[in-house]
């Protein structure tokens, strides 16, 4: 495709009022190469989405991800649309897929709202923090595939797994320790997971007790409310949402520093995506946190 | 007399260069509109879809969601925000007497967030009749009177018998923003988890979520305050010389101050509310425009209408371009465009009341 | 067709600036306000203007003053304020248009141009009035006043010019130009109030004086019957004495000796 005189003027035009014109011009050229390909159909928006349709085998279609969408590695050499909460509709719809497979925290409203009303299958996959949710994701994931019964094997697959890690995981309930999840500590302000989340879930079902009941969903707390939370150890990311905090930074902050997790540095640091992702890896996530908690055991 | 004699070659009408920019800037408005409906992410072009529609062809489902449902009400999103902003600049700084004054630097923008944020978050409170008459205007409204209030305290503030200390409008503009910002942390805390995903991309200053829906909620805030901005021309120019030369030359002073809060609170407030923060055109539009056709409002506030339009369109170019598929908020490609101005006016501003 | 105020009393706080102060002045004449630092002049022209809130009446031309929106008072009379900010970049002829626009003179375009000849600026036109020095803006200030009431004389009625300390920053030749131009408009037809600092100009230029002293008017009437040395030593708390050249030999310059 070759750059129409119209298309120059153009650009000339946005050159003068000072718009980068290299951004420009390399954008339109990147356009260019994306030929289209006939196998490629997919645009998958959430990181477990993803690796449901890679588990899968269908790898092959997919045509372009998220930003959230990082695992399997090779995956990432897609095109990349943007953070999922905050899509631009043209961008998605500039992919060419001909079926969209998002979580249900894609968004906003109103660029879902126009991407639904373009031609193509748009399938909401829904939210899962439990393990009859994760084999409800593969299902819906597998039907729009087209690949059932793939998704069946898979999805036994995945519920065996998951259900011999919970078996493993679960412990008398005395001896269960107490886990605070700090999605970030920001400014020295420390946001942590209530109830009724990815977090709370993954930290029950690797057999401990979510340190912070007080409310649902992520949210600042005060230091005394950490006190009073006492955790044993402290879950954390350890990419993304600005945790890479160093252990010595986390134990010097006054809240942490009297809990019981802080007289004893109990961290735990796991990848964002494994652990809250709710994919076909979470019977994984749940030994490798199980293990972390208590002893290699698990 | 001899002095008579003085008067030689009549003087340089920069008035009537700066109406003469008028046409010069519609001119590239229409540029910047066609550019904007021209790129973009999806390989759709204006230009081939005119060439089709002359020959009679129909449009693809795709053209058709592209253009019609995503550019063009981009287009029109990003020129009614991008003359607000910059007409709210224009407006506040005549008002404050200082080219420094914007109304996202000084707080008025964070206290139409906080508008904003009262009407996303404590909107499922109201009787559902309040909503039904609101309808989709409830959240510029809200973001209005936000606006509107801060600005009267920043007024209040900040000038003393007519004249506007600099340094106590800035300073009571960061505690503006302060104020505002702890406010809306405390209801960002009640939001339930759908209202906060409304509310982290709303902040993020954007035109990405632009929609016909969207337009109409802003449009006709901000259509009544460019109109009501565009009378304040004679009167900004006098009150260059105070309030009270103002008032002594004839400028009914405190309905044009009413006049003027009104509008900068309108039009910041509607397009706070559908576009998030969008800083520094507000100041970098009138600031240009001084230095190229001089400062009389009466052509600066309609200059800059158009200005801000061609610059906001433009920016939101490049917002989407440059890591296409995916966009940056528009706020950090003005931002960037920006700050360095805001910089550089700093560093040069001289003979200018710095009370 | 005057200009009348009686029991003017102004407070700025629990002070009272003006204890009731009583001024008539007539068009066709030039009518000074000289009194020490704080007598309250600069507050009499500003309840003149309409500018400061007051008690008492102030007729302008027959109307109350209260009573006319800032465009109809603004049509009568122009007032010189002592000192002026100017935000923006404005250039000298587009302060001058300032004054037009309050549409007195119309749309009479050459009109700035010629109250700049008047002050002697013309050539400053398209200078930035902020690189002007301190004697300059003032005379550019008086340009844009005079704009606003260029003629003095219109359907009938006197326009009035209302002036704070006109010549407070200008060297001798230009003082002489500015009272001179205050005097002419006053010849033909208009009014003029103004702030006097310098005695002797006051002398020279006016027709009537009011001697304000502690917010109160000591005297009113001509310059001959009023600069003596009983009312000038009461207004200013100091002995003086009215045309007395200096013992010993001191030089002195009076404006009387300047000539244009």
């Amino acid at each position: 495709m070759t750059v129409t005189r119209r298309n120059f003027t153009a650009l000339a035009t946005a050159l003068a009022f000072g718009a980068p014109f290299c951004a420009l011009s390399r954008a339109v050229r990147a356009k260019d190469n994306a030929s289209p390909d006939a196998a490629r159909d997919v645009l998958s928006l959430g990181g477990s989405v993803t690796e449901i349709v890679v588990a899968l085998g269908q790898q092959h279609r997919l045509r372009a991800r998220d930003t959230t969408s990082t695992y399997p590695p090779e995956i990432q050499s897609l095109p990349d649309v943007g953070y999922l909460r905050a899509l631009s509709p043209e961008g998605v719809l500039s992919v060419g897929a001909s079926l969209i497979l998002a979580e249900a925290d894609a968004g906003p409203p109103e660029a879902i709202e126009v991407i639904r009303a373009a031609d193509l299958r748009f399938v909401e996959v829904p939210e899962a923090t439990s393990a009859a949710g994760i084999l409800r994701k593969i299902e819906v994931v597998g039907e729009a595939l087209g690949v059932p019964d793939r998704a069946r094997a898979l999805a036994a697959e995945v519920a065996g797994a998951l259900a011999a890690a919970l078996a493993d995981a679960e412990r008398p309930d005395g001896t269960k320790k107490r886990v605070m999840f700090v999605l970030s500590t920001q400014g020295g302000k420390i946001t942590a997971s209530g109830t009724g989340t990815a977090a709370d879930a993954i930290i029950r079902m690797a057999g401990g007790v979510n340190a912070i009941t007080g409310f649902e969903g992520y949210k600042q707390i005060t230091d005394e409310a950490v006190g009073l939370a006492a955790p044993d150890v402290i879950l954390m990311m350890d990419r993304g949402g600005g945790a890479a905090v160093a252990d010595d930074a986390l134990f010097s902050m006054p809240a942490i520093r009297l809990t019981p997790a802080g007289q004893t540095r109990s961290v735990v640091r796991m990848d964002g995506l494994l652990m809250l992702g709710f994919g076909p890896r979470t019977a994984q996530a749940v030994r490798q946190l199980n293990a972390a908690l208590y002893g290699t055991e698990g | 007399m001899a002095v008579m004699t003085e008067i030689g070659a009549p003087p340089r009408d920069r008035l009537s260069r700066a109406r003469a920019l008028h046409w010069a800037l519609a001119a590239a408005l229409v540029l910047a509109g066609l550019v904007s409906l021209e790129i973009g992410a999806a390989d759709v072009r204006f230009s081939t879809i005119l060439a089709r529609l002359a020959r009679g062809e129909a449009l693809g489902q795709m053209e058709r969601i592209v253009l019609f449902d995503i550019r063009l009400p981009r287009l029109a999103l990003g020129i009614l925000v991008g003359a607000a902003l910059a007409v709210s600049g224009a407006t506040m700084q005549g008002l404050f007497r200082n080219p420094l004054a914007d109304p996202g630097i000084v707080g008025v923008g964070a206290g139409a967030g906080l508008g904003a944020i009262l009407a996303i978050v404590l909107g499922a409170f109201l009787p559902v009749w309040a909503v039904a008459l609101a309808g989709n205007q409830l959240v510029p409204v809200a973001a209005f009177l936000g606006g509107w209030g801060s600005t009267l305290l920043l007024y209040r503030v900040s000038t003393r018998r007519g004249q506007t200390s600099v340094a106590t409008m800035l300073l009571a503009g960061i505690a503006l923003g302060a104020l505002a910002g702890a406010l809306s942390g405390i209801l960002v805390y009640l939001a339930d988890d759908r209202q906060l995903r409304d509310l982290t991309f709303w902040g993020l200053g954007s035109l990405a979520g632009a929609s016909w829906a969207k337009v109409m909620a802003a449009g006709p805030l901000i259509v009544i305050a460019m109109v009501a901005a565009m009378t304040l021309g004679r009167g900004l120019n006098a009150l260059a010389l105070g309030e009270a030369t103002a008032a002594q030359v004839g400028v009914d002073v405190q309905r044009m101050k009413s006049v003027a809060i009104l509008a900068v609170a309108a039009a910041t407030g509607a397009a706070v509310a559908v576009s998030g923060g969008i800083g520094f055109i507000g100041m970098v539009v009138p600031h240009l425009l001084r230095i190229a056709s001089g400062p009389d409002h009466r052509a600066l506030l309609p200059n800059a209408a158009l200005l801000g339009a061609i610059l906001l369109v433009l920016a939101d170019v490049v917002a989407r371009l440059v890591i296409a598929p995916a966009e940056l908020p528009i706020g950090i490609v003005t931002a960037v465009m920006g700050a360095p101005v805001f910089l550089w006016i700093l560093l040069r501003r001289r003979g200018i009341t710095i009370a | 067709m005057s200009l009348i105020a009686e029991d003017i009393r102004v407070r700025f706080g629990r002070r009272d600036a003006l204890g009731g102060v009583s001024l008539t002045a007539r068009p066709g004449e030039v009518t000074a306000i000289v009194g020490p630092n704080g007598s309250g002049k600069s507050t009499l022209l500003g309840a003149l203007a309409g500018t400061l809130p007051f008690s008492g009446r102030v007729r302008l031309n027959g109307r109350a003053i209260g009573a006319m929106k800032p465009w109809e008072l603004a049509a009568e009379r122009a007032v010189l304020p002592q000192s002026c900010q100017l935000a923006f970049p404005f250039t000298v002829i587009e302060v001058v248009r300032i004054g037009l626009q309050a549409g007195t003179a119309g749309d009479r375009a050459e009109v700035p141009m010629q109250a700049l000849a008047r002050v002697g600026l013309a050539h400053c036109a398209d200078r930035p009035f902020q690189d002007l020095s301190g004697g300059e803006a003032q005379r550019v200030m008086l340009a844009r006043v005079l704009a606003q009431v260029w003629n003095p004389v219109q359907d009938g009625r006197p326009r009035w010019l209302l002036l704070d300390e006109p010549v407070s920053s200008l060297d001798i030749a230009h003082q002489l130009q500015v009272m001179e131009i205050a005097r002419d408009f006053a010849r033909a037809g208009g009014g003029v109030v103004t702030v006097m600092h310098d005695l002797n100009l006051t002398a020279l230029f006016c027709d009537r004086v009011a001697v304000l002293a502690g917010g109160r008017r000591l005297a009113l009437g001509r310059p001959g019957d009023v600069l003596c040395d009983e009312i000038l030593s009461r207004a200013y708390g100091c002995t003086m004495r009215v045309s007395a050249p200096p013992l010993g030999g001191v030089p002195y310059v009076l404006p009387h000796s300047a000539c244009l």
